[in-house]
């Protein structure tokens, strides 16, 4: 399988930017059936079936926080967040020409601004994109965030 | 300035002072944390010999470690030389805590057991008197591990009162009749009083409205229905919906009982919440997710997603609970209107089993809550802190 590093940067900040203008219907168009989105708690190299995780949602669970942050009763998000997203040091790993999926990583610096307050948070992301209908999908993001294992403030903005 | 102590609580409301001012606040760190069984952990978090976790009551910083014999030990987590912390890890196994600082050496037992250079003390110098001091008081109730600063007082199943009735329906659930815990905790903070998470953690009334965009038909329904109670009890906080347990094994909202253990402890469907008060408007949250033993691996893995969706520090829940707590510390910052409205239910509560039982969307748990922090605020009398050192 042959892959372009720009048309995986493209991917990479188109999905950011959905996040960042609150296009999350598109977004999560852009996740496979059987997608997994994952936020870590404590450390990036945990057990999911035996550790706590912040976000751990498969797609259901994606549709269900999505529904909620549209319903106008989400009053941790009114007024809702601001969100910058900053991707950088994309890194292009392992291909599975059967599967047509690719391993790939990217940091990502996130910025909030909510009731006058500004929350930064770190974190390296990895993807499994893939190819296999044709266009790029995720099936699987994963959020290390620097802070994991920190006590954290609210956070009820998609990450 | 604020109001005498015995005036800020009534039988219907409370004075604003009692969340927002900072004078209060030492007040209740010094009447009510060194006071009172504070819970320090769950006994499935130090299983073996030399585990240990740390953690706080009140300001003081702790070591809970398990000794050779079994038995656990709550340690102040201060270098009795010049003041560090010996231990700053969450959790670990360890028999031997020392401060990098000079060197000094503990076991963990607390004992002072190396000094470097000790002859430079002179003669008079006494190791066996500079031991990590002690929390006074440590005992378990069914898993969960207490803490008291006072050597005086009740003993733990006598504080804990008619809870202890409700904390065996929940280990129940787990088939074994006994439950182990998730590896790590969800850890969030907000800018507000400790005692909004007390309040909220047996609060029915505020579910259909603060969480509509989250709770679900089928659970807002078995609040509608008006069937199961609040209850105040000894101190505590109780919302039942099951006639004192068991609790369902899914942990879903569709019944079960929350509880309020004054004053850091929450335990509700699949949680065990621990509240850190920093300071008079800001608050940290520690939750451990409980796991059920001889259950199929299913029944878990629901437990635990459930508990992550919607009550850690991104859950569709907990995000709201924290949002309405930061704007009440805000809205409490004005001394225009001086108090709390705190009377639902008052004139239909009645006494059920002993304890004065209000309607489900009643107030009566939190009035409970409220008359326990009066009387451990008012009848306080100042006791010298022992230490095992002394």
């Amino acid at each position: 399988m042959h892959v372009e590093r720009p048309e995986i940067e493209n991917f990479l900040y188109r999905e950011a930017r959905l996040l960042d203008t609150r296009k999350f219907e598109e977004w999560f168009d852009l996740f496979t059936d059987d997608a997994i989105y994952w936020v870590p708690a404590g450390r990036d190299d945990i057990d999911p079936t035996r550790h706590v995780s912040i976000i751990h949602d498969d797609r259901a669970a994606m549709a269900t926080r999505i529904k909620r942050l549209r319903s106008g009763f989400a009053y941790a998000q009114d007024p809702q967040s601001h969100v910058h997203r900053l991707i950088s040091n994309v890194e292009l790993g392992a291909t599975d020409n059967d599967k047509q999926t690719i391993e790939v990583t990217c940091m990502m610096l996130l910025v909030e601004l909510a009731r006058h307050r500004q929350t930064f948070h770190s974190a390296r992301c990895e993807f499994t994109l893939d190819h296999s209908t044709g266009s790029w999908r995720v099936r699987r993001k994963k959020v290390n965030l620097l802070r994991n294992g920190e006590v954290l403030e609210n956070t009820p903005y998609l990450i | 300035m604020h109001p005498p102590i015995e005036k800020l609580i009534t039988k219907d409301a409370i004075h604003r002072s009692v969340y927002a001012d900072s004078e209060i606040f030492d007040l209740e760190m010094e009447r009510i944390f060194n006071k009172v069984w504070v819970y320090l952990g769950h006994s499935e978090e130090i299983r073996e010999e030399g585990d240990y976790k740390t953690t706080y009551v009140g300001r003081h910083p702790i070591i809970v470690s398990r000794l050779a014999d079994g038995s656990v030990t709550a340690l102040i987590n201060r270098c009795r030389h010049r003041g560090p912390i010996v231990c700053q890890h969450e959790l670990g196994n360890s028999k031997y805590f020392r401060c990098p600082y000079h060197s000094w050496t503990y076991n963990n037992a607390g004992d002072l057991i190396g000094v470097p250079m000790p002859q430079g003390y002179g003669r008079s110098f006494d190791k066996s008197a500079l031991g990590l001091a002690k929390v006074p008081r440590v005992a378990e109730y069914q898993g969960f591990i207490f803490g008291c600063m006072s050597e005086e007082g009740p003993t733990l199943k006598e504080y804990l009162g008619g809870i202890t009735k409700f904390l065996d329906a929940y280990v129940a659930t787990s088939p074994t009749g006994k439950i182990e815990l998730f590896e790590g905790m969800q850890k969030c903070a907000y800018n507000g009083n400790w005692k909004y998470q007390l309040e909220n953690g047996v609060d029915p009334y505020h579910v259909g409205s603060l969480h509509a965009s989250a709770v679900t038909p089928e659970a807002m329904q078995i609040y509608r229905q008006g069937t199961g109670c609040v209850i105040a009890m000894d101190g505590h906080g109780v919302t039942d919906h099951t006639d004192w347990g068991p609790m369902p094994v899914d942990a879903s909202l569709s019944g079960g009982f929350n509880l309020v253990i004054f004053p850091n402890l929450v335990v509700l469907r699949s949680q065990i919440r621990t509240i850190r008060p920093i300071a008079v408007n800001r608050t940290e949250i520690y939750t451990n997710v409980v796991k059920l033993q001889n259950v199929p691996d299913e029944v878990n893995i629901r437990r635990l997603r459930d508990q992550e969706f919607q009550f850690g520090a991104a859950g569709t829940f907990f995000t709201d609970d924290i949002e309405i707590f930061e704007r009440t510390q805000e809205g409490l910052q004005s001394g225009a209107v001086e108090w709390l409205v705190f009377s639902r239910g008052l004139d239909r509560e009645v006494m059920k089993n002993g304890y004065m039982t209000g309607n489900m969307s009643d107030e009566t748990q939190h009035r409970g809550m409220y008359q326990n922090w009066k009387r451990l605020m008012t009848n306080y009398t100042p006791s010298p802190m022992s230490t095992a050192a002394e």
